[in-house]
């Protein structure tokens, strides 16, 4: 049978999960460089249309894995739906976007056939004929390239942001779709997930922020916040601070960053009116993109920033937020 | 508001009864336990009938982990460790042996190699070890033999009675920034012990409440201090060999500063290297850290240190007073041993060996009291002969003058020192005196605008990142961490005094002293200064230097909740 | 309730981290401490005992040094310890770890089993539910409450975007504990003191390698990421800055 790579996406309540995107355009990527083909999988309940929408982007085929069983979520259906799968299919490369979700079936799923997941991967590499992947340790410390030592199938989750959805290429026609009934028996499934729900989080965990706008001592007085909360807004993102704000009581605790607060790697990191002290810069330098406004020229956050402004943030944001609106609303 | 740190009252606290509490596990009083576990071994297996129990026998330290919160150059005279464990050179964790010594008096850019190293810096037969490293390991054979060191416990406050100190109370833990109790508050405990032994390092904070309680300073000189800043670093190999010494002496100091740096190889290419200096020195702007810096400018030091790596950062300050600042060194429940004592040979910068020898002795006189079951001054008192009929008194009766003769100045003291060594140390007077270091301090108002002779060292290190440090980039690397939410432990009496006096008399010295940028002089429009003090309790490194050189004498250092401070791994 | 706590010792937060030889694993001559979200497991595990009695046990799989995580928490309350002592441990993947724990505790009925939801530094998230597989239990990952119900027990998951969500289990049950969830207590002396008269089994490699088999993945190398970091200066009026980085954020970065 010739290689496959499988691409495993998520769904809930009958909407993709678009972080499903970058897990394909990682599957494009592996298919170009393996020569093996790409193909994907949906997992639930009436999912059918959802295998349509995937049909569209450029890849061999699309199943549609049903069953009234699959709905709601649980690892126990899950895994037993694409063991059966799998088993019949026989990829040799399992994909999946690292979600909550998806760690808590794909260890389960792996072990029930003898496998194994690298998961959280941030990229792979090709040694040869051999693939390595790689995920970051010790928080971001080091970064490892881990092959696999057993037989295929394979599974890798990927890191959220790993690969660009934007990169994802349509293809030329219609991918076939093929609905694949699961036969989940009696007592296979033993929990019984309650309805979802919303909760406001007691504290703000900004570890999960995509892009977060941090004020330092350069804010000068707690009534300034108020722009940069703005900006924040206007971003869709979240409001943190460097040590001295949060010690001066302008913000909770819960929203520092640094070696006493938290560790970030948002997608977008706006520093105001923050030095780059080390204390600050080992809490987000992992962050991808690092926009950095202070009006001290030599501050060391400039080191770490891919866009540097040497300049007045209360200068620079209220143009700011009025750019990013228009942008935002397609300007 | 600033809230500081002090027991909860109307608190129920646990009593807990001990035979012996040792309050600090550094050198001193891990060979306290050390030798007292051996002499109740030996008189176990010698009494079958009637045994001593370790059961009761406990060891308070305030770090996370044993040797956690040790620093110091090292070099180890071997002396009194081959005392305790003959045979210790074996298994020990020794950097190596002291191979080549050198001693530099340097200017900005030129330097002079001293042709004689003078006998007190005579380094042959001793090691370079790291300290943390040594006490770690010393440690791990205090538990082997069953005596309970509890880590993350300070003792933060002695019980009395009358005359008699009659136990220790371990800190409360889960206290919040307001002093109210946190859901998981624990209350300290109550130790009731039979002894205390106090091996708190410099400027030990229940030693100061012994001292003031007991009024034990009365007829003493003052005692002083110093502070070393000291950095780890890895170089590129063959710059500095493994066991080789080197002091220097002069730049970047003047003539009105004492101290000198140190630099010593380890092994693996990791440098040890750092400034000491007196804390007794006129100007208040000056800034040990930045002395450090200044220090590394030294093209000597730049050559080492090119392309290296700074791994570790820290300070702690060390008593230079000798023999005649030392308090009575026992009482009713009580002795004091190590640097809290002020077992240090000023002239030999070397205390470790002594500090072991005197948590040697206190523990013969420790097991002689269990024996007695006595614990009066009269038992106790026992270590202090003991300390002056033993080698200590030899080594510190000779260097008892050596600190004090540099009151005047470096040539004066110069002139004292060499005058001792061939008087046996008598030199000019039987005894010579000396003021406590912050009566040193001048006002602004007396000292020149710009700094004058000390312009270079005044103010904050800027730092070029790559040699020299910002005081910020290598706080960070003392990897000093505490529970954010607690009351501040430097505990400041008035701090009126902090925001009209200070700030224009001297200029809020904290924080240019405080190598870990603990005191900031905030804007506040509300006061008449124009400005407030501010404190970063999380980032201290627990080395006293606050309490010691402040010039009101209004900061009392406390232990924070129990188990943060500095990580001096390897240093 | 009998409830086995699965903790990790791993590198203190602030160590500095240096390559062995091969490139292949890190220095051991470092600080370890417990791993945090295990901290918060055991925290959970011990206020379970004292809402409905019962035992909680602790199990690491590690060198000596890992001992101290398993003194430190039988002071803090937990029972009876047990310590697969190796060095070889260290180098196990989550497969094989479960696999070792597993055999480890074949002889004893656990209600539920606890572990962090990742150990800081692998970052894996998977012994646990690995464990569920091997032991043939249900579990549940994220969890942040766990209620006692006549059935089983109701926990709640953390979901991401700030949902949650209730889930219904039967015992005995695998469960991965979100950090944070509660204040750890602290030791006391007397949990220091007692726990020195705590059984502490110790289980040698070769007792549990033939249920081991091999590790399924490798590290091949492992390294400190190199960052190529351009900076680029935004210069002009205001105006002009904030229309240039918004468009360099969108364009370029593509972040917007």
């Amino acid at each position: 049978m010739p290689d496959t790579i499988l691409v495993v996406v998520e769904q809930r309540e009958g909407k993709l999960n678009r972080v499903s995107w970058e897990t394909l355009t990682a599957g494009q990527a592996l298919a170009a460089d393996t020569g093996w083909a790409l193909e994907a999988a949906v997992v639930g309940s009436g999912v059918a249309s959802l295998a349509d929408e995937i049909s569209g982007k450029k890849l061999a085929k699309v199943y549609a894995l049903e069953s009234s069983k699959l709905e709601p979520y649980t690892p126990d259906a899950f895994a037993v739906a694409l063991k059966q799968f799998i088993t019949s299919k026989q990829p040799s490369l399992v994909l999946m976007p690292h979600t909550y979700q998806v760690r808590d079936f794909v260890p389960k799923l792996a072990t029930a056939i003898e496998r194994t997941a690298i998961s959280d991967c941030i990229g792979y590499r090709k040694d040869g004929d051999k693939l390595l992947f790689t995920r970051q340790m010790f928080q971001g410390k080091l970064a490892a390239d881990v092959s696999f030592t057993c037989d295929a199938p394979w599974f890798v989750t990927f890191q959220n942001g790993a690969f660009r959805s934007d990169k994802l290429e349509a293809g030329t026609s219609a991918a076939p779709v093929e609905t694949v009934n699961v036969d989940i028996s009696e007592g296979v499934i033993r929990n019984k997930p309650q309805e979802v729900f919303k909760e406001a989080k007691q504290a703000v965990d900004l570890t999960q922020a995509e892009i977060i706008v941090a004020v330092g001592r350069g804010i000068k007085e707690q009534k300034n916040i108020e722009m940069a909360k703005q900006l924040a807004e206007a971003l869709g993102g979240e409001l943190a601070a460097s040590r001295p704000i949060c010690d001066s009581g302008w913000l909770p605790m819960d929203r520092q960053i640094g070696s006493s607060g938290q560790t970030v790697a948002p997608k977008l990191y706006l520093a105001l009116g923050i030095s780059g002290a080390i204390q600050h810069i080992v809490g987000m330098k992992g962050a991808r993109t690092i926009v950095a406004v202070n009006k001290d020229s030599e501050a060391p956050i400039f080191e770490i920033a891919d866009y540097a402004v040497v300049g007045n943030l209360f200068d620079v944001v209220p143009p700011l937020i009025e750019e990013v609106k228009k942008a935002k609303t397609g300007g | 508001m600033l809230i500081f740190r002090q027991p909860l009252q109307g608190v129920d606290r646990p009593q807990m009864p001990a035979d012996v509490v040792i309050v600090g596990g550094g050198p001193a009083g891990m060979a306290c336990a050390l030798r007292l576990s051996q002499l109740i071994d030996e008189h176990n297996a010698k009494h079958p009938e009637s045994q001593l129990s370790k059961e009761n026998i406990y060891v308070l330290e305030k770090a996370r982990e044993i040797g956690q919160h040790c620093l110091s150059g090292a070099l180890l005279d071997p002396l009194s460790m081959r005392e305790l464990l003959p045979g210790f050179e074996k298994e020990a964790p020794l950097d190596a042996e002291v191979s080549k010594e050198a001693v530099y008096f340097l200017a900005q850019q030129g330097k002079f190699k001293l042709p004689i190293t003078p006998p007190p810096l005579r380094d042959h037969g001793n090691y370079v070890i790291s300290l943390n490293r040594f006490v770690k390991w010393l440690g791990g054979k205090v538990e082997e033999t069953g005596i309970t060191v509890f880590t993350g416990f300070a003792g933060c406050e002695l019980l009395f009675n009358g005359t008699h100190v009659t136990g220790v109370r371990t800190d409360d833990k889960g206290v919040d920034k307001q002093n109210q109790q946190k859901s998981n508050f624990e209350p300290g405990y109550d130790l009731q012990a039979k002894m205390v032994i106090l091996a708190e390092g410099p400027r030990g904070s229940l030693t100061k409440q012994l001292i003031t309680t007991f009024d034990l300073r009365r007829g003493r000189n003052p005692q002083t201090y110093g502070v070393g800043v000291k950095e780890l670093w890895e170089v590129p190999a063959g710059r500095v060999a493994p066991g080789e010494v080197i002091y220097t002496m002069g730049w970047p100091l003047t003539t009105k500063e004492y101290g000198g740096a140190w630099i010593y190889g380890g092994k693996d290419n990791i440098v040890s290297l750092g400034f000491v200096i007196a804390l007794d020195y006129p100007d208040p702007r000056l800034d040990p850290q930045r002395v450090l810096q200044e220090f590394k400018k030294h093209p000597l030091v730049t050559r080492l240190l090119e392309g290296g790596k700074l791994i570790r950062y820290g300070a702690k300050s060390l008593p230079y007073g000798g023999w005649w600042a030392m308090p009575p060194l026992a009482g009713n429940g009580w002795m004091i041993v190590g640097d809290s004592a002020g077992f240090l040979n000023s002239a030999r910068l070397k205390g470790i060996h002594l500090a072991i020898k005197s948590g040697m002795l206190a523990a013969e006189t420790a097991f002689e009291a269990l024996l007695k079951d006595d614990f009066s001054a009269v038992t106790l008192g026992a270590f202090q002969s003991k300390v002056e009929s033993s080698w200590i008194k030899e080594e510190l009766w000779r260097v008892r003058n050596f600190h004090q003769g540099f009151e005047g100045g470096l040539l004066p003291g110069l002139f004292h020192a060499g005058l001792q060594q061939i008087t046996g140390g008598r030199g000019l007077y039987a005894r010579y005196r000396n003021k406590s270091g912050p009566e040193h301090m001048k006002k602004l108002s007396e000292l020149p605008a710009d700094g004058g002779a000390e312009a270079h060292l005044i103010g904050p290190a800027k730092g070029d990142g790559k040699l020299t440090f910002d005081k910020l980039t290598d706080l960070y690397h003392s990897g000093t961490k505490h529970e954010e939410d607690q009351p501040a432990h430097l505990v400041i009496q008035d701090t009126n005094v902090c925001n009209t006096r200070c700030v224009k008399e001297f200029g809020s010295p904290c924080q240019n002293f405080c190598p870990a940028n603990v005191y900031e002089m905030v804007d506040d429009a509300s006061q008449p200064s124009g400005k407030r003090i501010s404190l970063n309790p999380s980032n201290c490194v627990h080395c006293k230097t606050c309490d010691i050189a402040d010039p009101y004498q209004i900061i009392t250092w406390v232990p924070p909740e129990g188990g943060g401070g500095p990580n001096y791994d390897g240093m | 309730m009998k409830i086995l706590v699965c903790m990790k010792q791993v590198p203190q937060k602030d160590a500095p981290l240096k390559l062995n030889e091969t490139g292949t694993w890190i220095r051991e001559d470092i600080s370890y401490e417990v791993n945090e979200p295990d901290a918060y497991a055991l925290e959970e595990a011990l206020r379970q005992k004292e809402k409905h009695s019962g035992e909680v046990v602790v199990i690491t799989a590690g060198p000596a040094r890992a001992q101290q995580v398993l003194r430190e928490a039988l002071a803090k309350g937990a029972d009876r310890a047990i310590h697969l002592e190796d060095n070889a441990f260290v180098g196990l993947d989550a497969y094989s770890t479960a696999r070792a724990f597993a055999a480890a505790i074949k002889d004893e009925t656990f209600d539920l089993i606890f572990t962090g939801l990742q150990s800081d530094d692998y970052g894996y998230a998977q012994t646990g539910v690995i464990l569920a597989e091997l032991m043939g239990w249900p579990h549940a990952t994220i969890i942040m409450q766990i209620e006692k119900k006549d059935a089983g027990i109701r926990v709640k998951r953390e979901l991401e975007a700030g949902y949650f969500q209730f889930v219904d289990m039967t015992l005995p049950a695998v469960l991965t504990i979100q950090s944070g969830i509660n204040k750890l207590r602290y030791a006391t002396l007397i949990g220091i003191k007692q726990a020195k008269n705590k059984p502490l089994r110790k289980v040698t490699l070769p007792e549990v390698q033939s249920a081991i088999g091999g590790n399924l993945q490798k590290i091949e190398r492992l390294y400190v990421p190199q960052k190529t970091k351009k900076t680029e200066f935004l210069e002009g009026p205001a105006g002009e800055v904030a229309k240039k980085l918004v468009e360099k954020l969108r364009n370029e970065a593509r972040v917007l």
